[in-house]
């Protein structure tokens, strides 16, 4: 948007295309226009997805590559620039496809390699990069891999994984999955030994103080950026190596690893991009940047339950704390803000008080927790409170960072308690009021899961379709929010200062990046508020409320006077004119 | 006038309509600290005096008290200052200082912002005013539970605060008082006269009427806020007796929770016993007089609930110059008796001064008499044939005769005969009510 005159700017976005692609038609190669700007994952809306989830194109009630092909025009117009595909690797499916089998290919349920293809091309020409998952830490057991390291301590790639006579190496290490597992280690049958895993107890670990392990994996990260993926989000990180006397995360031999990866990343793909998956406290997350040296972006773990626990409260007081905690990142990295994902809401990064609160409030229901998290969707979450939920909304798109949507969260998508594990929010997307939800042709039963079909979340109210021919719908309201982000660098690059009114509801901030200045103010609360702000910085300068382009009145010297309503936000470019 | 109920636009539930816009003595500052505040679960008020220090330790108390027992809760301190008008310190100024010092790690570590509000006086605030600022806050922020606290106190502990406002917030009592570990030779005034007393005329027996440290519901703060009595001399000293009594006259749900050994700060005032007794006693007076209607037509008498132990006392060996305050009885008494032939009934002056010819051994001032006493004086207070203030002082030095024989009398008694004795005081409260009755109707048939 450099250069353009301003007053463009807001017609320029009206189409709701990602800026780069004016650099796309300027320079005639869509694919080439995605590779020039490295820093294109702190200006992206990143959309998340399991593509058995998306849309089944085959009928046999599998959400395939073919189906999500079809339904990029769906993800193009709602103003997403970049996909993060869960797992669709070969894998038993015990672990939702994060018990890989084999990395280089594409699960046959999901579609042939050369749908995969197909997928990626059809994303790159929309403008659409493509994020694939790279679970480093452990395999399946069904891995051929695993299945030579068991069959005998003498086969070449018994050291490939981590082994042991006695089930007492690293005491004391957290087991993760409380709620199935007893003990890292687990007896093989064959082999007759232990083998450790931080996961289930199907996902050994990879012996990462193996060279050849780690030689394995860059040729397997290869494989997929030679197909043009645009960057790799590495499942379990802190997990990789293992010490006796120390927790097991986050060792510096672990961050060795991931520098040597991306030194070579760097080396020969440039611009593809490392996003880390480390639930940890600010300062461990912290090394994980390492000063771009590791990952380019990391999952603001330590934030999310947080404003979740805002809105609750109705005080701002847990974001202005971690925010206050968190380190300054190199200038290239970024954080990425979440809401919800496909695992439950995790809770391990806060404190007893805190995760209690959180339980009460959002887990009420035994349920709805699993090791220690919620497994809830965000509508259901919020009690299906528009208002709230857009708020939610509202901070995912301004806070700093980049933010990651869930697969249905735009329109309001309900979960199913009912179903195992994290099932219950990885339900099929639902796009109509149709059989399935429009997801599939084939007979209900044979779907991968049922549709959410109850009263208040079913597919019959809740879809795609309905939504679109709505103009006060949800799905149409986060699209003009995406829309509006995608105009403004400063969501996705500028610096953060927060203002702390007295008024302990509201939560306002000031985004800077370069001439665009905006201030973000948000009430908290369930009830009308007032609240003054101090703005003499930016004394002269007259708001502009983004949503409406309406002018407010000019800040002086005096504290600027707002009131919200209910659970409102505003978000003002502030310019000076 | 209809009731207003907020709850269901999401506001909590009054039942009692309010008359602050009458009242209009909150500043714009303090209001505007208030609105930013909002709608609060806790609200423990605070007055500090001339001393940042010890209040800061009182913040700091508050802080964790609503860390570790509150953690859910909306909370906000009042805190009350004046500006010391001899050194020119601005204790909220140092308070503000010091209170950051001490009080970041517990924010840091409570789930909520635990707000503070400054009540920035450059005049010196009294108790009264202190307590009126109080509840009008309490009332505006619709506080559920609230709680008065001193920063006098010294080692004033966390778990001190959950017990004044879990009674009121949970379990919704409406007054909540304070029961300590106590010497069993201090609080004399309390055990010998106002106690007693109190229970025996209103009905409900709580221990420390007058205490640094209180805590009441948001309802009984609105009930007592409405008052016409904030002018009155008595509750611009000592408001929290007149409060306990509000709170018994009205049926308002009163309890006790025990709390510790108080420990007074060395840095508080000094006590001037005969201006702590002027205005314990005439305070008391002055509740009898103002809230007869609440009383003259009950004949209840009970202990209020007690969370806890009911008393403590603690028997260490004490210093007490007991020959001096046998000297002031009798001095009083000879200097007094014109005054003394006017207000008590003859058959009551006659045993007194029969006390007078006993020697300092052989003296005894027993309950039967000292009861009487203080009805008939109560009764002539309520007569106003002669000022009020001398009337109140009048009695102090027949006090200081009680006491001599109180001391005398438990020198060696253990606790629970010291709870026996305190039991049959309470008794014979009860037994000359009758007498107390009378007097006082016929003083009433003599004034119409």
């Amino acid at each position: 948007m450099m250069g353009q005159p301003k007053e463009d700017r807001f017609a320029v976005a009206a189409s709701g295309a990602p800026r780069y692609e004016d650099n796309s038609k300027r320079n005639g190669d869509s694919s080439l226009a995605l590779q020039e700007d490295k820093l294109w994952f702190k200006d992206a809306v990143i959309y998340q997805l399991h593509v058995r989830t998306f849309c089944d194109s085959n009928a046999d009630g599998i959400g395939d590559f073919a189906g999500l092909t079809q339904r990029l025009d769906y993800l193009q117009d709602l103003g997403i620039t970049a996909i993060w595909l869960l797992p669709f690797y070969p894998s038993p499916l015990r672990d939702d496809g994060y018990d890989i089998a084999d990395y280089v290919s594409v699960h046959p349920s999901y579609g042939t390699f050369e749908d995969f293809k197909t997928f990626l091309a059809a994303a790159h020409s929309r403008g659409i990069r493509l994020i694939v998952e790279m679970v480093l830490n452990h395999t399946s057991d069904q891995h051929p891999w695993f299945k030579e390291a068991r069959s005998s301590r003498d086969n070449p790639k018994r050291d490939w994984y981590v082994w042991s006579d006695t089930d007492t190496r690293y005491k004391g290490v957290r087991i993760i999955f409380v709620d199935t597992e007893t003990s890292n280690w687990t007896w093989d049958s064959i082999s007759k030994s232990y083998y450790w895993h931080r996961f289930f107890n199907h996902q050994p670990d990879l012996n990462f103080d193996n060279p050849a392990v780690i030689e394995a994996l860059w040729q397997v990260m290869q494989f997929w950026l030679n197909l043009g993926v645009d960057g790799f989000r590495f499942d379990a990180v802190p997990y990789l190596v293992e010490r006796e006397g120390t927790t097991c995360e986050n060792l510096p031999e672990t961050h060795a690893i991931i520098q040597d990866i991306r030194k070579r990343l760097d080396l020969a793909y440039p611009g593809r991009i490392l996003l880390a998956e480390a639930n940890n406290w600010p300062a461990d997350i912290l090394a994980y940047f390492k000063d771009g040296k590791e990952f380019d972006a990391a999952f603001h773990f330590p934030l999310m339950p947080r404003m979740f626990m805002s809105v609750k409260l109705q005080d701002r007081k847990p974001i202005i704390d971690i925010l206050e905690q968190m380190p300054e990142i190199p200038v290239g990295c970024q954080w990425c803000i979440f809401l919800r994902n496909h695992d439950e809401l995790t809770l391990e990064m806060v404190t007893d008080i805190e995760r209690d609160y959180m339980y009460d409030e959002y887990g009420v229901d035994k349920k709805m927790r699993l090791n220690q998290g919620i497994r809830r969707r965000l509508a259901p979450m919020m009690d299906n409170d528009r208002k709230q939920i857009e708020l939610l909304n509202g901070l995912l798109m301004s806070m700093q960072g980049t933010p990651i949507v869930y697969y249905g969260d735009e329109i309001g998508m309900g979960d199913n308690l009912y179903l195992g594990d994290r099932n219950g929010v990885r339900t099929p997307m639902q796009w109509n009021g149709d059989r399935n939800g429009g997801f599939s042709t084939a007979d209900p039963e044979r779907l991968y899961s049922p549709v959410i079909s109850n009263a208040v979340y079913g597919y019959q109210a809740i879809n795609v379709d309905a939504q679109q021919r709505s103009g006060h719908s949800l799905l149409l309201w986060t699209k003009s929010l995406i829309k509006l982000r995608n105009i403004f660098h400063v969501f996705g690059r500028g610096t953060i200062q927060l203002l702390k009114p007295a008024n302990h509801r509201i939560l306002a901030y000031v985004r800077q990046w370069d001439q665009e200045i905006v201030l973000v103010v948000n009430n908290l609360s369930s009830s009308a508020q007032a609240v003054e702000l101090d703005l003499r910085r930016f004394e002269s300068y007259v708001p502009i409320e983004m949503f409406g382009r309406n002018l407010f009145p000019r800040i002086r010297d005096l504290p600027y006077l707002l009131t919200l309503g209910p659970y409102q936000f505003y978000w003002f470019q502030l310019r000076r004119l | 006038m209809a009731e207003w109920d907020g709850s269901a636009f999401g506001g909590s539930e009054s039942e009692i309509p309010s008359l602050l816009a009458e009242n209009p003595f909150l500043s714009d500052d303090l209001l505007r600290q208030l609105m930013d505040v909002g709608e609060v679960d806790l609200l423990v008020g605070i007055s500090s005096h001339k001393n940042g220090r010890t209040t800061s330790h009182a913040l700091h108390a508050l802080e964790r008290s609503v860390q570790q027992h509150f953690t859910r809760q909306r909370a906000v301190i009042i805190n009350a200052c004046a500006e010391d008008q001899e050194t020119g310190d601005d204790g909220a100024g140092q308070l503000r200082i010091v209170a950051q010092e001490n009080s970041r790690s517990a924010k840091l570590a409570a789930l909520r912002t635990i707000h503070q509000v400054n009540v920035d006086s450059s005049a010196p605030l009294s108790a009264g005013n202190a307590l009126h600022t109080i509840l009008a806050a309490a009332d505006l922020l619709r506080a559920r539970a609230c709680a008065v606290l001193s920063p006098e106190t010294a080692e004033l502990a966390p778990d001190w605060i959950a017990k004044l406002l879990a009674p009121a917030y949970r379990d919704k009592f409406d007054f909540v008082a304070p029961l300590y570990a106590r010497h069993k030779f201090q609080g004399l005034l309390a055990r010998n006269l106002v106690y007693p007393m109190s229970r025996a005329v209103f009905g409900c027996g709580i221990r420390e009427l007058y205490s640094d440290e209180w805590g009441f519901s948001g309802r009984l703060a609105t009930v007592c806020l409405n008052q016409d009595v904030w002018n009155e001399e008595y509750i611009r000293v000592r408001p929290e007796a007149w409060m306990a009594i509000s709170a018994i006259g009205s049926d308002f749900r009163c309890c006790q929770s025990f709390l510790g050994q108080k420990i007074q700060s060395t840095t508080s005032p000094g006590t001037n016993i005969v201006e702590v007794f002027r205005q314990a006693v005439g305070n008391l007076f002055w509740c009898i007089e103002s809230r007869q209607s609440s009383w003259l037509e009950s004949d209840r008498s009970e202990m209020a609930q007690t969370s806890g132990p009911d008393h403590e006392l603690i028997s260490e060996p004490t210093d007490l110059n007991r020959h001096r305050i046998f000297e002031l009885f009798q001095s009083g008494v000879t200097e007094l008796e014109p005054m003394l032939s006017s207000i008590l009934d003859p058959e009551t002056h006659a045993q007194i001064k029969s006390t007078l010819a006993l020697e300092e051994s052989k003296f005894r001032f027993g309950p039967e008499l000292w009861v009487r006493t203080l009805y008939d004086f109560a009764a002539s207070y309520h007569h106003a044939v002669i000022n009020r203030d001398h009337l109140v002082q009048a009695l102090a030095p027949l006090y200081r005769g009680m006491t001599f024989s109180f001391l005398i009398e438990h020198a060696n008694s253990s606790a629970a005969e010291m709870e026996a004795g305190s039991d049959r005081l309470c008794g014979e409260f009860v037994r000359q009510k009758p007498y107390f009755m009378e007097k006082w109707k016929a003083m009433i048939e003599v004034k119409s």
